[in-house]
């Protein structure tokens, strides 16, 4: 964690790490006025106790470790615990999952569970020539496998936000087809717009960021949060 | 200085110096003197030569210092080693300098000294283009690189990081009808790159449209914020080379650095409304049409009226323009009536596509297509026209006179019709030389006319949907 009058990018520049963790990189998104859920970090199953006092259950636990970068992969990842206890357990498990045992640790990101919505992507990358781009994809299989994704170059205007979302195949998804609830528009292009616009996190960060990647955003009928992000610096 | 001043020594230049011309007359910058002379260059021109005194009639000069008056653009092909040092030297008394020898950082070992290139032309006070490309081509300089090249000032604007293409552009432009404001072969872009001339070409007064060919970005940043805060006050056709990873390397080799991610050029195309095409015929049908018509934000063309002999090509170009996002759709009743009293004969369709045979066509020695254009025109509300004339299917059947009248139609619609719809002419044939002889003899005239003319329906669907592209952008982003 950076100190409060220094910012994570440059917290972790100054310490010579390579990406930002999850706990700096949801940091960085709640500055440029991105929701992330309510997390805390406890840096043992000590801290538990204390740490779970503000928070709302259900919870996900997360390891922070800058070996792993696949948290899920690892076994680094538990969802809806419900107790203190539970969040222990969660935790005592981490630490015997073979992937986990050696890494070094930074401690456990205790998590807020977002509601149930559209998961999306939101990325960003540094082209060598043009400068910085911003990705927008639904989530899953669409940005993995068929690859359904929208680019621009920063800074992006409202109307570049509004064109990159109608032209993904699965545009109308998003709209609520098969009787699911629509995802609000508003909060995606006001995501993007904190991402890639004007004066948004790219642009400000040009020279440090070279990768970026919200993963999921999690969109209901109302808002976005962005449940997971990963910056990788140089 | 503007940018419009900066750049008049190369687009206008009053002085020219040749280096590299030989006292027998028969290298490439002699030819370059041969070409602008016959183009009608009338400002000095200065051959530079060690040793002779005379180059083709003209006095010769030891060095680019050494000339009577500044130079405004010199032109240089000899071997790469030797023009670093001879660029130095010339200690501000060059504007612009071409070099286009190659040998330089399109290969590896020439990588060096392309850099002391770039660093020679700072230090001797002037803008350098390559090395690596042809030259220039600027009718209202009376310049060009080109043996043949309409020597009319036109409005369209070129930079061609491959001299051979811009060679074809000048070329093939110049069959279609294409008249430009200046073409520029950029190759390594050591000092001036695309964005430079995009800066002017944005700013000339002769220039309507532009086409850029491009291959490498170095400074896409700039051609990107260039291109954003131009909010596409003139349309720019860009035809990238590299766009698929084997394209790539291709043109890794050929200019000499890394290419851009396609992504990247797909994104510059939408937020900048640029119109990327992946053919040089594209890019020429492109730039024809932005030429010829005058783009119309304020009623964007998606309704397309056909007309024209030729079922098939009438129902393959309906599904050719839907996949273009045209709408080719149906006239209502009122039209349908109307045209419906000219009582045609059987097997004309009137609905539209309009489809008239050529027992139609012939009707009153082809005079009936002016009444059919009329009853649209009046009616159908077409945003834009597309009359596509099958000349193959005439030969033998009709007197010379029906065509004649037919294209004479086409060419008399938008005077009388003016500002209503987009109007576009398609002359088929079958490549038969003295059907081609006639083409081209309309297509002249046509052009001449502001009424662009294309060889097939796709190419003009191609042309007609940048356009309407286009003024979907500006009336989006007004």
């Amino acid at each position: 964690m950076s100190k409060a009058n220094e910012n994570p990018v440059t917290a972790a520049r100054n310490a010579g790490r390579s990406a930002l963790d999850e706990s700096a990189g949801k940091e960085l998104l709640a500055a440029h006025g991105i929701s992330v859920p309510q997390s805390r970090v406890a840096k043992g199953a000590a801290e538990v106790d204390a740490v779970m006092d503000g928070l709302k259950t259900p919870v996900v636990v997360k390891v922070m470790s800058p070996d792993i970068l696949h948290k899920s992969d690892a076994g680094g990842v538990k969802i809806n615990l419900q107790t203190v206890a539970d969040v222990k357990a969660a935790i005592a498990g981490m630490l015997e999952a073979p992937k986990i045992k050696g890494a070094r640790i930074d401690g456990f990101l205790i998590e807020e569970m977002a509601p149930a919505g559209h998961e999306l992507v939101i990325g960003g990358l540094r082209d060598p020539q043009f400068g910085p781009l911003v990705m927008v994809g639904l989530g899953g299989i669409f940005v993995e496998i068929l690859k359904d994704v929208s680019f621009r170059l920063c800074p992006i205007a409202r109307i570049d936000a509004e064109e990159m979302l109608a032209e993904l195949k699965g545009a109308a998804i998003l709209k609520g087809a098969r009787g699911t609830k629509p995802a609000s528009m508003d909060a995606i292009i006001d995501v993007l717009l904190k991402v890639g616009g004007d004066n948004g996190l790219l642009m400000q960060h040009t020279a440090d960021i070279s990768e970026a990647d919200i993963n999921p955003l999690i969109v209901s009928d109302t808002a976005a949060v962005a449940v997971d992000a990963r910056f990788i610096l140089g | 200085m503007s940018i419009l001043k900066e750049f008049t020594p190369l687009f206008a230049p009053q002085t020219v110096a040749v280096v590299g011309a030989s006292t027998k007359g028969n290298a490439l910058p002699n030819v370059f003197i041969r070409r602008i002379r016959e183009f009608g260059f009338t400002g000095d021109i200065y051959p530079i030569h060690p040793a002779a005194s005379e180059i083709d009639g003209l006095t010769a000069y030891k060095s680019l210092a050494d000339t009577p008056k500044p130079v405004d653009y010199a032109y240089i092909a000899v071997s790469g080693a030797q023009i670093p040092a001879m660029l130095s030297a010339a200690k501000g008394h060059v504007r612009f300098a071409q070099v286009v020898s190659s040998g330089f950082g399109e290969v590896e070992e020439g990588k060096n000294l392309q850099s002391e290139l770039a660093d020679a032309a700072r230090a001797g006070g002037m803008r350098l283009l390559g090395p690596n490309c042809l030259g220039i081509y600027t009718p209202r300089g009376r310049v060009t690189f080109t043996e043949i090249g309409p020597k009319e000032t036109g409005p369209v604007g070129i930079v061609s990081q491959s001299g051979g293409l811009g060679t074809d552009i000048i070329r093939r432009g110049l069959s279609r009808g294409l008249k430009f404001s200046g073409l520029v072969t950029v190759g390594n872009c050591a000092d001036v790159t695309p964005s430079d001339l995009l800066e002017f070409y944005i700013a000339d007064p002769q220039t309507k449209v532009i086409g850029l060919y491009i291959e490498t970005a170095k400074d896409g940043r700039r051609l990107f914020d260039i291109l954003r805060h131009a909010k596409a006050a003139k349309p720019v056709v860009i035809l990238k080379g590299g766009r698929t990873q084997q394209g790539l390397a291709a043109a890794a080799s050929h200019t000499g650095s890394l290419a851009g991610d396609d992504r990247v050029w797909v994104a510059l195309a939408r937020q900048t409304g640029c119109m990327l095409v992946d053919t040089l015929d594209d890019f020429i049908d492109t730039l024809l049409i932005f030429q010829t018509l005058t783009p119309r934000p304020q009623r964007p063309t998606h309704k397309v009226v056909l007309f024209g002999n030729g079922g098939g090509t009438s129902v393959l170009a309906t599904d050719c323009y839907a996949r273009l996002d045209l709408d080719v759709q149906p006239f209502a009743q009122g039209t349908i009536s109307a045209l419906a009293e000219l009582k045609l004969p059987p097997g004309t369709s009137i609905t539209n596509p309009v489809d008239c045979p050529v027992g139609t066509l012939q009707q009153d020695d082809g005079r009936v297509a002016e009444k059919i254009l009329d009853i649209i025109y009046a009616q159908g509300q077409p945003e834009a026209l597309v009359m596509h004339l099958n000349l193959s299917a005439f030969v033998g059947r009709t007197k010379p006179e029906v065509l004649d009248n037919l294209v004479a139609a086409a060419m008399r619609v938008q005077q009388k019709h003016p500002g209503k719809a987009h109007f576009i002419l398609v002359l088929r044939s079958d490549g038969e030389p003295v059907l081609e002889a006639r083409k081209r003899e309309f297509r002249d005239k046509a052009v001449a006319l502001g009424v662009p003319v294309y060889d097939e329906m796709a190419n003009a669907g191609v042309a007609l949907a940048a356009l309407a592209n286009f003024e979907r952008f500006k009336a989006a982003r007004a």
